[in-house]
């Protein structure tokens, strides 16, 4: 079943299957593939049967194995390739059960795997030569067809279409990043690709050069073939035995590095580079395509119509010797041998800085170093614009384990993000060290300081009756040590009784991320403006919704079920919070914003009166306060803005949960929180369990 | 760390377990009373040989012949801190002389034109074998499954004009020989020469062998692999320990001994063709390195910190290059790039030296992003460039660059 053309190694209609799909890497690049062609048919992994990984064009099944894959997966959809990723201890036994239960059906298989033991690839070879079955690696990156624009493996990144475009070269390389940037480069002269290949740089590649210039000979898209090559292997000398010996059709471009290695004899990143005789080292290789074109290495200085004088010679290809020559050789044989370029839309390789700051080093530097920031392209510019425009929805990630930003402890000195906690307790309040521990800052001043110790102390309670408090009393009647009735205040709490502080912080971060406010003390912002834009917003939505009879969403924390029914409603503990700022000749942009819109509300006619900004409001506004700059400059996430009202909620209520739990203990019977049996009512009729 | 060996670990360890006939031999620690019996024992003539990884001449020149311990000794002791083709030998041992009537010379290795082991036999030989011309030496094709076919072999050795009465003996050791590579994950092993003594019986009179370290069966318990003596730095040593502590992403340098540009390369590919032009456009790199296969935070900050450790001190500019990744995360790389440069600035005081970067792949403009927001921070001079600009002119730019440079007020100073 061995391909006869490089589209049987890959083409449209192949169904994948991958091995190991749910490990790091592979579910990355399984998630790519499906939004690029779909052409994902499910996945195994130890122990993950049942699974499944997501990905844009919804979840693809994970199986226990391939057995149960074919068994499962209805058999028009049973894989004719297979992508492995499972670790170098398992690609053997993976082969094995693929060739146990898929030999007829599968046709390649793609090993991605590094570290395969060369024993373990010779074996490889021989069992899948036996089945007539294709391989491809170890420790290739895939390949791509751009015409029917599928890939299998990781070739193109997480944006194959940015620098696979259908076209007419074919690049095969040692190394599978060399694939993506010298697609990239081709495009500069208007040339595209129609396959790019990663042939794996182990020591043994189980689709040499040789199988792939035959299968490219036959490909009806393919004009020219580009090779990167590295030292070690014959591969490059049977290849070029096998074109003479057949005037292989098409011209070759190739770039043979790793000179240097050789000559100063250290060794290469890719574990086949090893130097096996002559024909195997680079400056061999380099000799071997030399003869092969007859001709000298390009030289840029030439020009076509020099060339033009011999086009048999150009015909066969050429070797140059800097990579970001390729295009232009490319370009030299498309011209000389009066080929169509594939696009007419290119722009010439050039240095092109996207970011620079040279400081004073500018002025000292000849003017062609002294480079300018120069222009970034589609689509990284979007990209660019999204990413500093806005907050930031994540950081990047690591395992945590071990390993914190908040906290340290060296062994004798325990820190908050890096200041000791004996300078702390020296020098600073409880609210001044919670807030660095939240935040990854200090309150700016002392003002900031008590804007956050009156949220904690509002937190602390609102009467017995609440259910937080209800929660430790209950903890406490049952005769509960103090941690566990604060704990039955914490579960006492949710998203409805002290969770509205985050819904309040969402829908301010909404509509602040477009007001270019950098201080949110500052006492120039204008918040009417944004106040009366949101109430009008808010009251087109209620109409609307209205008009047609249904719910509408309300503006999170405005109103009070206690402070209502006058005609201008407060909650006071909000009041006390404007009071202070207002005595410390300062402002708050969040809270006026707040106020402003109550009053824009009742003045629109969306709502019969002014509502009282509630606490919950007020604690969004300062914690909002507090983090805003460590937002502005993505320290911090927007989830943890979102969170930090409800934390310090929580922090409040629980320590007044501490307060109910002593005064219950002290003073209640036991058990008194229980209803007495007389007074629970029964929604539902006896009846009798039959027998 | 590829492990290799020589003679004295296969005589001590491997071919007694194989059943290979060797010389005897004695370390080069040995007593004087215990080398006179031996030479006594062998008849009265002993070989000294460097133990020494020797490179593509081989160590012939620098054996000898010895006939009394005293000589021995004093030979021993000479060949020991003699340098044999620039390296320097673990040690010197003394070895049993085998009257040889003839020599076969072999060679079991994986080839890369038949995808699978291959004997490689000669009846000439004294230097690698692979230099041997083609007509005088024959090699056979191994299946990897059924392993070595004696009759194969026999037939080559005909072929060659070796002597058809000591085939049979032959055929049986070189069966052992394969043995023992496919049963100990070796990727070469030479027996460079077989000395067949007048009766006809082979002994393997030199080895040397390479493990594959990506096959578990080279972890032999009860065998130590001895450590020889390299012309790696310590930052090398390091870094080979550090990249060899994990299969998440590569840790890959080579010393190249510049004192311009410190490269943190990306890509096995790129990082070649970067180190090249660097090193053409006078750059002088310190190291080539391949950072890429998606390395995970802790381990790209690992990487980074050991190089900055080592060699950030004494860089002019430093150089962060790599082709258009397809798998490996930009943003992930680049934090934990930048976050050791943040630290290696916390700890050793601020850096002047100009920065240039070129990269492309996944989350590519977040990467960027992240870098010139700690290079601001650091008040650092740089350029970035991205996927468009060809990693060859990045690394010329960065070449002119550091040879643009003003020269630092000392220096200045120096010359004047």
């Amino acid at each position: 079943m061995s391909a006869e053309t490089l589209s049987k190694l890959l083409k449209k209609g192949d169904r994948i299957a991958v091995s190991n799909i749910t490990g790091r890497e592979a579910s990355q690049v399984t998630a790519v593939s499906q939004k690029y062609c779909g052409n994902i048919v499910g996945g195994w992994a130890l122990g993950k049967g049942g699974q499944v990984v997501d990905t844009p064009k919804g979840p693809v099944q994970v199986f226990a194995n391939f057995e149960e894959l074919l068994r499962l997966v209805p058999s028009k959809k049973h894989p004719n390739k297979i992508l492995i990723y499972s670790p170098p201890e398992a690609v053997y036994g993976e082969v094995k059960e693929i060739l146990k239960y898929g030999t007829g059906t599968v046709e390649t298989l793609f090993i991605v795997t590094e570290h395969v033991a060369v024993e373990v690839t010779a074996k490889l070879h021989r069992l899948c030569r036996q089945a007539g079955i294709d391989v491809a690696g170890c420790n290739t990156l895939g390949m791509i067809n751009t015409h029917d624009h599928v890939r299998i493996g990781a070739v193109g990144g997480d944006t194959p279409d940015e620098s696979f475009k259908p076209g007419s070269v074919t690049i095969i390389s040692n190394s599978g990043n060399m694939v993506n940037t010298i697609a990239g480069y081709l495009a500069s002269v208007g040339l595209r690709v129609s396959f790019g290949i990663s042939t794996g740089k182990d020591r043994l590649i189980l689709t040499p050069l040789k199988r792939l210039l035959e299968l490219a000979e036959h490909d009806e898209h393919t004009r020219i073939i580009v090779l990167y090559i590295e030292p070690g292997g014959t591969y490059e000398a049977e290849a070029v035995a096998w074109m003479k010996d057949h005037a292989f059709s098409k011209p070759v471009i190739v770039y043979v590095g790793g000179e240097l290695a050789e000559k100063a004899d250290i060794t290469l990143g890719h574990a086949g580079a090893v130097i096996e005789g002559k024909a195997s080292s680079a400056s061999g290789k380099k000799q071997l395509f030399d003869d092969y074109f007859g001709s000298a290495p390009f030289n840029q200085a030439m020009t076509a119509q020099q060339y033009q004088q011999k086009p048999e010679a150009l015909a066969k290809g050429l070797r140059v010797t800097i990579l970001h020559h390729i295009p232009a050789a490319a370009d030299l044989i498309y011209q000389v041998l009066g080929y169509t370029r594939d696009t007419t839309r290119f722009q010439p390789l050039t240095l092109n800085p996207w970011f620079v700051n040279l400081h004073n080093l500018g002025k000292a530097l000849p003017a062609e170093l002294a480079l300018a920031a120069g222009t970034i392209p589609e689509p990284h510019l979007s990209q660019y614009k999204l990413l500093v425009k806005g907050f930031s929805d994540s950081m990047i990630r690591q395992p945590m384990r071990n390993a914190s930003h908040a906290s340290s402890n060296d062994g004798a000195v325990p820190r908050v993000y890096g200041i000791s906690l004996a300078d702390l307790m020296e020098k600073r309040s409880f609210v001044a060290s919670l807030v660095l521990y939240w935040t990854g800052r200090l309150p700016n001043d002392i003002f900031e300081e008590h804007l956050v110790e009156m949220t904690l102390i509002a937190s602390l309670t609102n009467g017995p009756g609440t259910i937080s408090a209800q929660g430790s009393k209950l903890s406490a009647s049952a005769g509960n040590r103090p941690h566990t009735a604060m704990i039955g205040t914490l579960a006492s709490i949710g998203e409805v009784h002290g969770g509205n502080g985050s819904k309040a912080a969402a829908y301010l971060l909404d509509i602040f991320s477009d007001s270019g406010l950098k201080d949110p003390y500052d006492p120039e912002f204008t918040t009417y403006p944004l106040a009366k834009k949101a109430a009008a917003a808010f009251r087109r939505k209620k109409e609307a919704a209205k008009a047609i009879g249904l719910e509408y969403e309300r503006i999170p924390c405005l109103g009070h079920p206690v402070f209502t029914g006058e005609e201008i409603n407060y909650d006071p503990r909000e009041r006390v919070i404007s009071e202070f700022i207002r005595k410390s000749n300062r402002r708050q942009v969040f809270l006026d914003f707040y106020l402003q819109l109550a009053a824009a509300l009742k003045a629109n006619g969306a709502a019969p009166r002014v509502m009282a900004v509630n606490v919950d409001a007020a604690l969004a506004c300062i914690w909002l306060g507090i983090c805003w700059k460590s937002l502005i400059d993505k320290e911090i996430t927007t989830q943890r803005v979102i969170d930090l009202p409800f934390a310090a909620f929580a922090l409040g209520r629980a320590a007044g949960g501490a307060g109910e739990f002593f005064d219950h203990q002290d003073f209640g019977t036991a058990m008194d929180m229980r209803i007495p049996v007389n007074e629970c009512r029964s929604l539902t009729r006896p009846a009798k369990l039959s027998p | 760390m590829t492990r290799k060996i020589t003679e004295p670990t296969f005589n001590q360890f491997f071919a007694p377990r194989y059943k290979i006939p060797v010389p005897r031999l004695l370390t080069g620690d040995s007593g004087l009373s215990e080398i006179k019996r031996s030479l006594e024992a062998w008849g009265g003539e002993g070989l000294v040989k460097p133990d020494v990884l020797a490179g593509k001449r081989g160590k012939a020149g620098s054996i000898r012949a010895v006939g009394s311990a005293q000589a021995a000794v004093k030979e021993l002791n000479r060949t020991a801190g003699m340098e044999v083709n620039g390296i320097i030998p673990r040690g010197a041992y003394l070895v049993e002389k085998i009257p040889a009537k003839w020599e076969v010379f072999t060679a079991i290795t994986y080839s890369t034109a038949h995808l699978g082991p291959v004997l490689t036999l000669s009846l000439e030989g004294g230097i690698d074998i692979e230099q041997v011309s083609r007509n005088k030496q024959v090699s056979i094709p191994i299946d990897i499954f059924e392993g070595l076919d004696a009759y194969q072999a026999s037939e080559a050795l005909l072929n060659l004009g070796y002597p058809q009465k000591l085939i049979s003996s032959f055929s049986r050791v070189l069966i052992a020989f394969w043995d023992m590579f496919i049963s100990t994950g070796m990727e070469t092993a030479e027996i460079n020469p077989w000395r067949i003594t007048p009766d006809g019986k082979p002994y393997a009179c030199d080895f040397k062998g390479s493990f594959d370290e990506s096959n578990y069966k080279c972890r032999i318990p009860g065998i130590t692999y001895p450590e020889y003596p390299s012309n790696t730095t310590d930052f090398e040593d390091e870094m080979q320990e550090w990249d060899a502590a994990s299969h998440q992403g590569q840790a890959h340098v080579s010393d190249l001994g510049g004192s311009k540009i410190l490269p943190l390369l990306f890509g096995g590919g790129a990082s070649t063709i970067i180190t090249e032009i660097l090193h053409a456009s006078g750059g002088d790199p310190v190291f080539l390195s391949d950072f890429g296969g998606n390395p995970p935070y802790e381990r790209m900050y690992g990487t980074a910190k050991r190089c900055f450790d080592y060699h950030l001190g004494h860089a002019e500019l430093l150089l962060i290059l790599g082709g258009k990744a397809n798998n490996t995360f930009v943003d992930v790389t680049f934090q934990a790039i930048a976050d050791a440069l943040s630290d290696y600035c916390r700890e050793h005081g601020p850096l002047t030296i100009p920065v240039v970067i070129g990269r492309g792949g996944p989350k590519l403009v977040k990467g960027f992003l992240v870098m010139r927001q700690t290079l601001e921070q650091l008040h650092l001079p740089y350029v970035i460039f991205g996927p468009d600009t060809p990693v060859t002119m990045a690394a010329e730019y960065a070449a002119r660059l550091v040879n643009a440079l003003p020269k630092k007020q000392e220096e200045q100073e120096h010359v004047s």
